[in-house]
Parts: structure tokens; C-alpha cells; sequence
């Protein structure tokens, strides 16, 4: 049975700069299937941040192309207009980065419905209750009305996450969403990830230059300079058999 | 509410100095435009309306004593509507039981309740004044400290007073307009002239003509009409004038300089807009991290740029809710100063629904337009570079270049300093670094030393006009050179006034003149003008004239005179030695051109012919009414004690004075009238000033707010809060001395364009524009002195910043 739901084909990225060019993506080919909790492992600069740029539709790829399932349909996310990749990701792709990205202005109540709002699917009252549910989700429900400079970076995260999740897309991509937390506020951050996965079937790529965090992926896959290698991969079964092991509580 | 509309609300309440600035930016261009096209409208509407309303006079017939026969027969000449005659003579007054004495002029009435042409209105008290009653014009009331119900003293021919109380108070909208240089009014009923020892004859007929009110042909033609029929009724006309019903005789003037006020307003709208679009691009820039974090959950172009349009239009409307009222309160006040001044009426208080909506589209366009660029500059960028946080993430061109131009820019002056250090010269570090930094943001640094420069060079040309002005009425005053004038009643011979004035002690020369007054034909025999030759004696030393072409006049000088450039108006072409034909005494006569001077010529055209000439033709050789005296000392105090103190010698002999003035005196009236327009100027240009200074603070305070983690940098490798506040404080003192230079420079062009303007609305002939160091010295400081307040704040609030709040800063 297909159940790819995201899928790189021959995927290249070319830098040009003042120096030349520089090739950051080596011929990419990834398929993720729906319920994975994919881990892209590599050290700095060797093109994670690239390639989940790819997937999610942040930077133009300069060879080759991604197809993301959508029900029944296959889109190419490329050949949507800047526009377009914006109003898709909105409502299909939640995205989390490293730095927190809320805006400093609004509460956490207002950060998390920004993106019902921008898909044109805010509806006052349900888009706060929706709202309040994810902050529940991420334990932060007491907050909600704070700003983002009066609550800490592992909060601040973890709205993040909860932003992400505003619109219930099945995939979720994070760019070292645990870089800049201590290691117990990253394990809470990966407790909720791995919740995603396995109570909601989200699938969700994690990008990582941490080593130890390897053992929390269904998959991992290893970067370097720009070329993907495969590694701990196993069939279905044990993927299965591991992600059930892993969680807790 | 909708999170991006509250994203929105914030942008504007949070940052209430940066909403401030762009709102302020954008109320002072409106305000400026709305206050100007308001009084504008008002005036231009309401100066005729109001002038109309009281039956002005198309004819004003000046003429020796004629009864009610003559002015029955001047109502019955074809084309007359209706015919009103006065008494109008001038007398001395002061209140009873003080000192000072005022020239008025006093007008007598046959018939107050009759009046139909030039209508008083009543303001005060009785305005029908009975015998040995007067009533004075409102002007009058700033002339004379006096209210109704005072007793007023009036000088007699033989220095003897008789008094009167003062009964009432009228306005009269139509006699003195077109001559801000009259004096002030008062009107009696022709059965009061006996005890004023006044002839009851009448000495003005004022007409109004059938048809054709709004023709100045027309009007002169019956004007000449009128003339011919009463001189030979033998009542010799001396002066004529002519005006249309709906067009107030100063109204092209004021329009002018409403027109010059307009311009500008413009410009002040276009500093203001650079100042805006300034503002408007650093908040973009400011805001890029906030446009990837909306594009990357879902945040489209179109709904981005919707945010910022509104966030814009909030500005706008914000900067409408200060403006239309205050404009509106502005444009009356304006008006009502105007109308006051040249003494018509303004309508009442009113929205000016044209000034309105000049504001609302200025109001709205200016912020859209500035903004448009970084708004749409700003809702296009991709995600990934808005994300990035500023533009230098990647293929950005502009960047590039603009760094290999700061370099280039910073090996100067590194090279500068290196060479001034070798002779001695150190410069404090943070100078340095201003400097750099000064430079770092090209685009930003262009605008603000345009909208500043523009400010110091609007401002010095101010100056400079003023001083043109001033240099040109100086040379004007060369036609005036009298320290004292004195007109009598009746001719004397110039021996006996000579003798005479001989004795008193400080006078110590004297010259009679003459005057005959006749119109200037053209080729058809219609008349064009009324003229005016003045005869001074062909070697006088009372008089420099400016002459434009040819030569000046000679004694043996026969039907020759020097015409003043009015003349240009009738005859573009004329030159030294072409025949104008005149009609003096109902007489026509060819007379020679011999020169032209530059004058200013209010009423009619203003000619010279000699003493010598004048005197024949008039009969009256080596006689005058009219003497003009030179004194030991010039000062306008000295010439006002001395016209005094002739007046009394003259009347205590028995001569019938008419009047001793100052020679000074309608001088220092006209310098004051244009300095009125002057201060008009000034408050422009200091608006432009102002909003030059709000450009600096706008632009220092984003430089800071970009340098926030440099200056927290600084900080923290052991700058302490002076050290950056003077960082701050020079960068804004090198701003401020560039654009003085630059201001310099462009001060000349725009004084050029300034005078020149100026002096034909005022004067009708350019000028010859004179510079002074008044202007760039008071520009210099103020400069310096806006430069360091602008810095300020954005100064002191780098000092405050701590590491820690810097090293937090995203
Ligand atoms: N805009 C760009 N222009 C030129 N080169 C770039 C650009 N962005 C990334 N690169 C280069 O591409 C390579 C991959 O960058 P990428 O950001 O994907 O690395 P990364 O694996 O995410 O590293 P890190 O762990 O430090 O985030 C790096 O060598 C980087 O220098
Ligand atoms: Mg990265």
C-alpha cells in the first residue's frame, strides 16, 4: 500500500553568492510516510535547514521537486506561486523554528489563531476555544493572555508549536525546534511531538544536529555536505514496534 | 477582533513616538495646504461679496468746491446710476485734555440716511451723526485712543480747537480701499462744516454707472465723460479714479500672496511626504521579521499589504481628526487677519467645503503615495528573506553596492583622520563613528538633508526677500527724500516759505514743488489711466530716481516727462523720445518721453516733469502749495517733532496749513504693510524648518533603533552613557552643518524666485534682489540648535539601552 505522503524527487539547491556557486542540496530523494516521526540529523551547514526549507515551501529549489499528498490529490509544491505556498502551508503545513517567531505584540491566544485568521477560517468564538485547546495541549492554558516576552523560551516554543498546530494540518516541520532549550525542556518538547504522532497520526520531520536525540525518530535519516544517506532504517513493523516503545506515560 | 487587525492596533498605539512623528509629518503639510486654499477660498469669495455689498464708487471724481447743481448735473449724465458727493478734508485730532495728534480725514455728508453709494455700516452708537457730532471709521479707533462718548478736539486752519464728541462708530469697506496708505476716517453732516470753518461746497463726487460695473474700460470712459462735463462747468477735477463693483482693488495683490503662501504650502506637503516615506520604509524594515513570521503561517501579499494600508490610513486619519478643525479654525483666522487689515468683511465662520476636501485628499494621498513603495516593496518580499530579518540575506543588488560605497567612504575618511592625526589634529573617536554611521543609510541620509536643507534654504531666502523689500522701499524712499512735507490751502510764493522756514531752528533747505494731474490717452484719444506729474525743480535734490532708460528731467525741459514703468502696462514697447498723448485740463497735448523709472504705482501712473514747466502751465510760477524741507537730522522722531513744530509756526502766522508730515511717514507705513507679509513668509518657512527638524528626530531615532545591538556593543566594551550620547548627538550635529551648506547654495536660486514673485505681486516689476548674512547666521545656529534637540531623545534613549535589553532585542 502507497502511503507516501510527502515525496522529493531529484531535489537540488544552488547557492549563488559573490564567491560562486555553492550547491546545498545534492540530488534529494525522501519519501515520508504518513505517521512518521522523521528526524533529519546532520551537522551545521550541511543543508538540513535547506531541505525542510524545500518541503515546506520557504526557498525556491533549483532542481527537481516535492509533492506533498493532499486527500487524494498530489501537489507540487513548487509550482504554487509564493502566494499560493503561502495559503497551503497556512492551512496544511505547520512550521516551527528554532528562533521563536511569535510576534511580540500579540498574546499567545492571539498568536495561535493568527493562522485561522490568515486562512480565512476565523470564526471569534470557536478559533478561541480551538486556541485554548492547543495551549492545553502544550500545558501553557494559565498564559494565554500574556505576551511572549513575560513567558521563557521553552513556552515560548511550545506556542510556537501550538501556532503550528492552529489550523489541524497532518504534517508538521520543525527546524531545531529544541536548539536554543535546555535538555529537559527538549525532552518535554519531543513528549509532545511523539503525542502528535502517535495519539493524532500527525507526521512530522524534525530537523537536529543532536545525535542523542536519534532514538526519539521513527526514521532517522543522516545529512551530510548536501547528501542524504539513510540510516536506521527497518521495516514497518519495527518502526512501529519502537514508537510504541518510546512513549511514556 | 481579528488577530492581524490587533497586530495593527498595536503598531500604531505601541510606538506613540514613532505614531507621533508620522502623524505630526502629515498634519503640518495639511494643515498648511487646508489653512491657506481655506482663507483662500474664504477671501477670495468674500472680499468682493463683502466690497460689492456697499455700492462702491466705479467714478471717484476729486475735484475744488462745486454745489448740488453740479452734482445734479453729474446724476444726470448718460450712463450714471446714481451720484453721491462729499466734503472730504483733513484735520488734526487728539482727545480732549491729551497731547498727540492724529491726521483724519474728515468726511461731510449732506445726507446720511440718503446714502446709496460707498454704504457705511453701522457698527456703534449712533451712526448718524447731528451737528457737531462725528462718527469715526473702526480704523480710526486704532489711530485715536477713544470710544463713543469722548470728546474729540479738531484743529483749525489758525491752530484754534473746537470739539465735538464722538457719537458713533461705522465701517466703510469701500473709500479706503485700494490705499492702505490713507489715513483714517471721520465723518460729519454738512451742517457742522461752518463751525469746522469749512466751505459747504462738496469736493468728491462719488458715482456709480448703469451698466458695465465689472468694465474698467467702460468706467473710465464715463470717468472721462464726467470729467470733460464738470470742467466746463469750470470745476476743475483734479484726480480721478476708477474701480469695478465686484473686484476689490487690492484683490490681485492679496491673491498674489496668498498664491505665493500656497506654493509654499506645497512644498511643505512634499517635505513632509519625504519625511512620511522616511518613516514608512524604516517601519517596514523594522517590521520584516514580523511579514515572514505572518508569510510563513499563511499570510498572503495581498493581506499583508492590506495591514499596512490600514496601519497608513490610521496615520492619515489620525493626522485629519487635529487637522480639519484646527485647519478650518486656521483658514477663518487667516482670512479674518487678512480682511481686517484691508478693511472688508468677512462672511462669518464657515467650513469651506473646497479646503475640506483639499485637506482629506492631501490628507490620505501624501501618506498612501509615501508609503506606497515600502508597502508594496514590503508585501512582495519572500519569506526567507523576510524571515532572515533584513536584506542582506541574498542576491540583494542595491546592498552590495552600498557596501562597497561605505567602505570606499570609510578608507576616506580613515585616510582623513590619519592625515589630520599626523599634523596634530585628533578627532574624538565617537565623531568617527558618528560620521561612518551618518553615512551608512544613503537613502535615508538623501531625504533627510533634502527635507532640512529645504527648510534652511526657504528659511534664509526669507531673510533675503525681506532685506530686498526693505532695500527696495529705500530706494522708492529716494523719491521721498523730505524730512518734512508741507501742504497749505492756498499757493504761497517759494521766497516767502522760504524765508519763513529759515527761521526755525534745524531746517536747512527747501524746495517748492508742483503737481498737475491729467489721463493718458491712447492712439484713439480713449482714455487709458489717470496721470499724475509730479513737478519737482529740475535740479532737486529731494529726489534719486531710478532710472530705467533715458535721462531725467532738465529745466528747460518743455511737454517732457520721466514716466514711471507703470507706463509699460499700457505701452509694452514705449521708448526715450516716443510722444504720449495726454489730457490735462480737457486739453489734449503730445508730450516727449525722455526717461523711465522704476516706481511703485498704486493709483494711476506716475510721471516728472520740471518745476520750471509745471509752474507756467499751472500759472502759478514761483508759487506752490506744497514745499518739501531737508532738516539737520533724518530720524523719523526728529522729522515728526519737526513737522509739528512747523505746522504750529505756520498757523500761529496765519498761513493755511493743510497739513506738516514726516517725510518718513508713508515710508515706515509701507515697510510696515510688507512686513506683515514677511511674517506671513517667516511662519512658512519655519514650518519647513519644523518639519526639517522632525525628519532629523525620525531619522536619528531609527538609526538608533537599527544600532540598538552596536550600541549595546559599545556598551559593553566600556562606553559609558556620555560616550554614547555624544555618538548620537554628533552624528545629528553632522547632519545638521551639511545641510547648511547645502542650504547655502540652494538659498540663492530660491531667493531669486522668492524676490521675484514677491515684488510682482507687491510692486508689479522685479527687483533687484539683495542677500544678508541675517538669514544664514540665524539659519546657522538654529540648525545646530534643532540637530542637537533631535538628537536627543533618540540619544538618550540609546544611553538608557542596557546590554541585556540589547542583547534581547530581536
Ligand atoms: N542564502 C544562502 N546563500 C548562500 N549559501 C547558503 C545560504 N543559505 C545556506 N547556505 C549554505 O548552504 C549550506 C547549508 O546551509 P543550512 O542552513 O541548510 O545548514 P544547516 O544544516 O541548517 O546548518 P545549521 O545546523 O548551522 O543550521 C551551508 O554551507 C550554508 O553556508
Ligand atoms: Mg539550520
Amino acid at each position: 500500500m502507497d502511503n507516501t505522503l510527502i515525496e522529493l524527487k531529484n531535489v537540488s539547491k544552488t547557492y549563488s553568492t559573490a564567491a560562486g556557486d555553492f550547491t546545498a542540496l545534492k540530488n534529494i530523494n525522501l519519501k515520508v510516510n504518513a505517521g512518521e516521526f522523521v528526524g533529519i540529523i546532520g551537522k551545521s551547514g550541511a543543508g538540513k535547514s535547506t531541505l525542510l526549507n524545500m518541503i515546506n515551501g520557504v526557498d525556491q529549489l533549483t532542481n527537481g521537486e516535492v509533492i506533498v499528498r493532499d486527500g487524494g490529490e498530489n501537489i507540487s509544491v513548487h509550482e504554487m506561486s509564493e502566494d499560493g505556498r503561502a495559503l497551503w502551508r497556512g492551512r496544511k503545513m505547520g512550521v516551527v523554528y528554532q528562533s521563536f517567531q511569535l510576534l511580540p505584540m500579540l498574546t499567545l491566544i492571539e498568536n495561535i489563531t493568527l493562522p485561522l485568521d490568515l486562512s480565512d477560517n476565523f470564526k471569534p468564538r470557536e478559533s478561541k476555544a480551538r486556541a485554548m485547546q492547543l495551549l492545553q495541549l502544550v500545558e501553557l492554558e494559565e498564559h494565554a493572555n500574556k505576551l511572549p516576552a513575560f513567558i521563557s523560551g521553552g513556552q515560548q516554543q511550545r506556542v510556537a508549536i501550538a501556532r503550528a498546530l492552529a489550523n489541524d494540518p497532518s504534517i508538521l516541520v520543525a527546524d531545531e525546534p529544541t536548539g536554543s532549550l535546555d535538555s529537559i525542556t527538549a525532552d518535554h518538547i519531543l513528549d509532545v511531538f511523539e503525542h502528535l504522532v502517535s495519539d493524532q497520526g500527525k507526521t512530522i520531520i524534525m530537523v537536529t544536529h543532536d545525535t542523542s536525540l536519534a532514538v526519539r525518530f521513527t526514521r532517522n535519516l543522516r545529512i551530510t555536505d548536501g547528501e542524504l544517506e539513510h540510516e536506521g532504517d527497518s521495516d514497518e513493523s519495527k518502526k512501529v514496534d519502537k514508537t510504541m516503545r518510546r512513549r511514556r506515560k | 477582533m481579528r488577530p492581524r487587525w490587533i497586530k495593527v492596533f498595536h503598531d500604531l498605539w505601541d510606538n506613540k513616538a514613532r505614531t507621533l512623528l508620522v502623524v505630526f509629518s502629515i498634519a503640518v503639510g495639511v494643515f498648511s495646504i487646508g489653512v491657506i486654499a481655506g482663507a483662500y477660498q474664504i477671501i477670495s469669495n468674500d472680499m468682493s461679496i463683502s466690497y460689492a455689498a456697499n455700492q462702491p464708487a466705479n467714478v471717484e471724481l476729486r475735484t475744488v468746491g462745486f454745489n448740488q447743481d453740479v452734482l445734479g448735473s453729474i446724476q444726470n449724465t448718460h450712463g450714471v446710476l446714481d451720484a453721491e458727493a462729499r466734503r472730504v478734508f483733513n484735520m488734526r485730532v487728539r482727545v480732549a485734555g491729551t497731547e498727540k495728534w492724529t491726521t483724519l480725514d474728515m468726511v461731510a455728508f449732506e445726507d446720511f440716511e440718503a446714502n446709496t453709494v460707498n454704504l457705511l455700516t453701522a457698527l456703534q452708537g449712533d451712526v448718524i451723526p447731528k451737528k457737531r457730532e462725528v462718527v469715526l471709521e473702526r480704523d480710526a479707533l486704532n489711530h485715536v485712543d477713544v470710544q463713543v462718548g469722548n470728546v474729540l478736539e479738531f484743529q483749525l486752519q489758525d491752530g484754534s480747537t473746537k470739539t465735538m464728541p464722538v457719537v458713533g462708530v461705522v465701517q466703510d469697506t469701500a473709500m479706503g480701499a485700494g490705499d492702505f496708505l490713507a489715513s483714517p476716517y471721520a465723518y460729519v453732516s454738512m451742517s457742522s462744516l461752518q463751525y469746522l470753518r469749512q466751505p459747504e461746497l462738496f469736493n468728491r463726487a462719488y458715482v456709480t454707472v448703469e451698466t458695465g460695473g465689472d468694465d474698467i474700460r467702460h468706467i473710465r470712459v464715463i470717468g472721462a465723460d464726467l470729467k470733460d462735463k464738470l470742467e466746463k462747468n469750470g470745476t476743475r477735477v483734479i484726480r480721478t479714479r476708477f474701480s469695478e463693483t465686484y473686484e476689490h482693488p487690492l484683490a490681485s495683490t492679496v491673491n498674489a500672496i496668498l498664491g505665493i503662501l500656497m506654493a509654499l504650502g506645497i512644498l511643505i506637503v512634499f517635505l513632509s511626504s519625504s519625511l512620511i516615506a522616511n518613516t514608512l520604509s524604516a517601519l517596514l524594515n523594522q517590521h520584516l521579521r514580523h511579514i515572514g513570521v505572518i508569510k510563513l503561517v499563511g499570510g498572503r501579499k495581498r493581506q499583508i499589504f492590506e495591514m499596512y494600508l490600514v496601519l497608513i490610513m490610521s496615520f492619515a486619519a489620525l493626522a485629519l481628526l487635529i487637522t480639519v478643525p484646527l485647519g478650518g479654525q486656521g483658514a477663518y483666522g487667516l482670512a479674518l487677519f487678512i480682511s481686517s487689515e484691508l478693511n472688508f468683511n468677512v462672511l462669518g465662520y464657515r467650513i469651506v467645503p473646497m479646503a475640506l476636501l483639499i485637506q482629506v485628499a492631501v490628507g490620505l494621498m501624501v501618506p498612501l503615495i509615501a508609503g506606497l513603495s515600502p508597502v508594496i516593496s514590503g508585501s512582495r518580499i519572500t519569506v526567507l528573506r523576510a524571515l532572515s530579518g533584513d536584506l542582506t540575506g541574498d542576491e540583494s543588488q542595491p546592498q552590495g553596492q552600498q557596501q562597497t560605497r561605505v567602505s570606499w567612504l570609510d578608507r576616506m575618511l580613515i585616510r582623513l583622520t590619519r592625515i589630520l592625526a599626523s599634523r596634530g589634529i585628533h578627532f574624538p573617536r565617537p565623531f568617527i563613528i558618528s560620521l561612518r554611521n551618518t553615512f551608512r543609510r544613503r537613502g535615508r541620509l538623501i531625504l533627510t538633508l533634502f527635507t532640512l536643507t529645504m527648510g534652511g534654504a526657504i528659511f534664509i531666502a526669507v531673510f533675503n526677500v525681506r532685506a530686498t523689500l526693505h532695500a527696495y522701499i529705500g530706494s522708492i524712499g529716494k523719491y521721498f527724500v523730505a524730512d518734512v512735507t508741507l501742504d497749505f490751502d492756498q499757493p504761497y510764493r517759494l521766497r516767502e516759505i522760504e524765508q519763513m522756514v529759515m527761521q526755525v531752528n534745524g531746517v536747512v533747505g527747501m524746495e517748492g514743488w508742483q503737481f498737475v494731474s491729467g489721463e493718458l490717452l491712447d492712439v484713439n484719444g480713449e482714455v487709458l489711466e489717470n496721470i499724475n506729474i509730479f513737478g519737482p525743480p529740475a535740479d532737486s535734490v529731494l529726489i534719486e530716481p531710478l532710472l530705467v532708460k533715458g535721462r531725467w528731467i532738465h529745466a528747460d525741459d518743455v511737454r517732457k516727462l520721466a514716466l514711471s514703468e507703470a507706463a509699460y502696462g499700457y505701452f509694452p514697447n514705449i521708448e526715450p523720445g516716443d510722444q504720449v498723448t495726454l489730457k490735462i485740463d480737457g486739453r489734449e497735448e503730445d508730450w516727449e518721453v525722455i526717461g523711465i523709472f522704476k516706481f511703485v504705482d498704486r493709483e494711476g501712473v506716475l510721471a516728472y516733469a520740471p518745476y520750471e514747466y509745471i509752474s507756467q502751465m499751472n500759472n502759478l510760477a514761483n508759487r506752490s502749495y506744497s514745499f518739501r524741507l531737508i532738516t539737520e537730522n533724518h530720524e523719523r522722531s526728529y522729522q515728526n517733532a519737526k513737522a509739528e513744530e512747523l505746522d504750529k509756526f505756520f498757523r500761529e502766522r496765519g498761513f493755511k496749513v493743510r497739513v506738516a508730515q514726516a517725510g518718513r511717514a508713508t515710508l515706515d507705513t509701507a515697510v510696515e504693510s510688507l512686513d506683515t507679509l514677511v511674517v506671513f513668509l517667516l511662519i512658512m518657512a519655519i514650518l519647513t524648518a519644523v518639519v526639517g527638524a522632525m525628519g532629523l528626530t525620525g531619522t536619528m531615532g531609527m538609526n538608533v533603533l537599527e544600532r540598538t545591538r552596536e550600541i549595546g556593543i559599545t556598551r559593553a566594551i566600556g562606553a559609558d552613557d556620555r560616550a554614547v550620547m555624544s555618538m548620537v548627538i554628533s552624528e545629528g550635529l553632522v547632519i545638521g552643518a551639511i545641510s547648511f551648506v547645502l542650504a547655502i547654495i540652494l538659498s540663492i536660486p530660491f531667493t531669486y524666485l522668492l524676490s521675484t514673485i514677491v515684488s510682482l505681486a507687491v510692486f508689479e516689476t522685479p527687483i533687484d534682489v539683495i542677500y544678508t548674512f541675517m538669514g544664514y547666521v540665524i539659519w546657522f545656529g538654529l540648525v545646530l540648535v534643532l540637530s542637537v534637540v533631535a538628537s536627543i531623545l533618540p540619544a538618550r534613549n540609546a544611553a538608557r539601552l542596557t546590554i541585556r535589553e540589547v542583547l534581547a532585542y530581536e
